[in-house]
């Protein structure tokens, strides 16, 4: 039950934040890193290069103030996410976070080498990419975020917290809540979306 | 237990990855040990994601977004097509290799393992002032100065103030200072305004990033300049 709990407060956080400004379709660039790792799909690549590379291009020219180095830390993320593809694990976060970190991880290593003069590629050992997983099983982390949540939810009208609780709780999907609870899909869903407008607003999480 | 953990806005800048590497390794070696810190990072990156990659272009619907990226060429200053035939040549790279061998240090005659992020930071041969050895973490960051620090057992630092900060990470046993004691894995920062005299009794390793060198605060501690030096 720990473990469960544990997850779901991460789950519902997550799943409000990402709801909050989710203009980009993780399913597709899941989609398109599957294609890369699985046959080299060059043209999901490309999909995934006009998609990312422009907006890499316009932070790191913001963080590096040189055109040449923006356009190398393009290169060098871009290289990575073709190569690296296959290690991309989509149970272990979203792929925006994966690519965000090979980009931190590449620009970190330049301005180390333009600062400090050493090629020593030290940010794979800050963040290293193999440990991107998330820690749900940690008993003692936030226990108060936890009941916090748990108590937010009892707050809910019984329909909603039925949902809730069977999507987050016992992770079914909405098919099969809809099964479950002898209901439509569509009320399912509505429900759902109903229970997180509130839990959002009982949780004070801003639309920023 | 540990108590002192960094500030919300370091994790926010480590994740962001604009603080140096010296003072990145030591919230990594922190968040190692703090699952609190660690899930904190989590969170924080994913939210660094989001913001990084969603931009204005998203008012147009989720759905339709990529397609209307793909219909209008997105603007490079460079050749777009080469670099992704350039990149599209390469093999794909072979699965990650974990290197696990465990680094370590001996500090007259104590052997200390060192965390992985050290794995690939070279140390400066161990110095010696009465209980205090130093082996300087060689990272070539200016001002900022890194160092693997040992107090033996009974042994303590002058009181002193600091010009600029001072974190330590506790990598092995305890100290204390007028302000409490520490454990492995406390994540301390202090800077001009505080003062303090660090003694440990049973004796400890730390990992140290110190931005200016130490004041030495006691009249008679004023002669012990050298160790101001030693420390910073
Ligand atoms: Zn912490």
């Amino acid at each position: 039950m720990q473990v469960v709990q544990s997850s779901l407060s991460n789950k519902i956080t997550g799943h409000i934040i990402s709801s909050m400004h989710s203009p980009i379709e993780n399913t597709d660039i899941c989609l398109w890193l599957n294609a890369v790792a699985t046959s080299r799909d060059k043209s999901a690549f490309t999909q995934l290069f006009h998609f990312f590379a422009p907006k890499i291009l316009n932070i790191s020219k913001s963080k590096l103030s040189n055109k040449t180095l923006a356009n190398e830390v393009v290169q060098e993320t871009m290289s990575n996410v073709w190569k690296k593809a296959h290690l991309f694990d989509e149970s272990k976060g979203a792929p925006t976070t994966w690519i965000y970190t090979i980009m931190r991880n590449v620009t970190f290593d330049i301005l180390r080498k333009l600062q400090s003069n050493k090629e020593d590629n030290l940010s794979d050992d800050i963040w290293p990419m193999v440990e991107m997983a998330e820690v749900d099983d940690e008993p003692f982390s936030d226990h108060l975020e936890q009941k916090q949540i748990l108590s937010v939810i009892d707050k809910l009208p019984q329909n909603q917290q039925e949902v809730i609780k069977g999507f987050y709780f016992m992770e079914m999907s909405q098919e099969q809540l809809a099964q479950h609870l002898d209901l439509p899909v569509g009320t399912v869903k509505s429900r759902l979306r109903l229970a997180l407008i509130k839990l959002r607003g009982l949780l004070g999480v801003n639309n920023d | 237990m540990i108590n002192h953990h960094p500030k919300i806005e370091l994790l926010i800048q480590y994740v962001n990855g604009e603080l140096p590497a010296s003072i990145s390794a030591g919230i990594k070696i922190h968040a190692d040990l703090c699952p609190k810190c660690n899930n904190q990072i989590i969170e924080l990156t994913k939210h660094a994601a989001e913001t990084s990659f969603a931009q204005e272009d998203t008012l147009v619907g989720i759905g339709s977004e990529v397609l209307s990226l793909k219909g209008d060429e997105p603007e490079y200053n460079f050749d777009a097509q080469s670099m992704i035939n350039n990149i599209t040549d390469m093999p794909a790279e072979t699965e990650l290799k974990v290197d696990d061998t465990p680094v370590s240090i001996t500090l007259r005659g104590v052997e200390y393992e060192l965390p992985n992020v050290m794995k690939h930071m070279s140390l400066g041969k161990p110095a010696q002032i009465g209980k205090l050895s130093r082996s300087r973490i060689l990272l070539d960051e200016g001002h900022i100065h890194s160092s693997l620090l040992r107090i033996e057992a009974g042994g303590s630092i002058p009181e002193h103030t600091h010009n600029g900060y001072e974190i330590t990470l506790l990598l092995e046993g305890s100290f204390k200072d007028d302000m409490g004691e520490y454990v492995a894995g406390d994540f301390i920062v202090l800077d001009g305004k505080h003062q303090h005299q660090p003694m440990s009794e049973l004796g400890c390793l730390c990992y140290t990033v110190v931005s200016d060198s130490l004041h030495f605060t006691q009249g008679i501690n004023k002669l012990l300049n050298p160790i101001g030096s030693f420390i910073y």
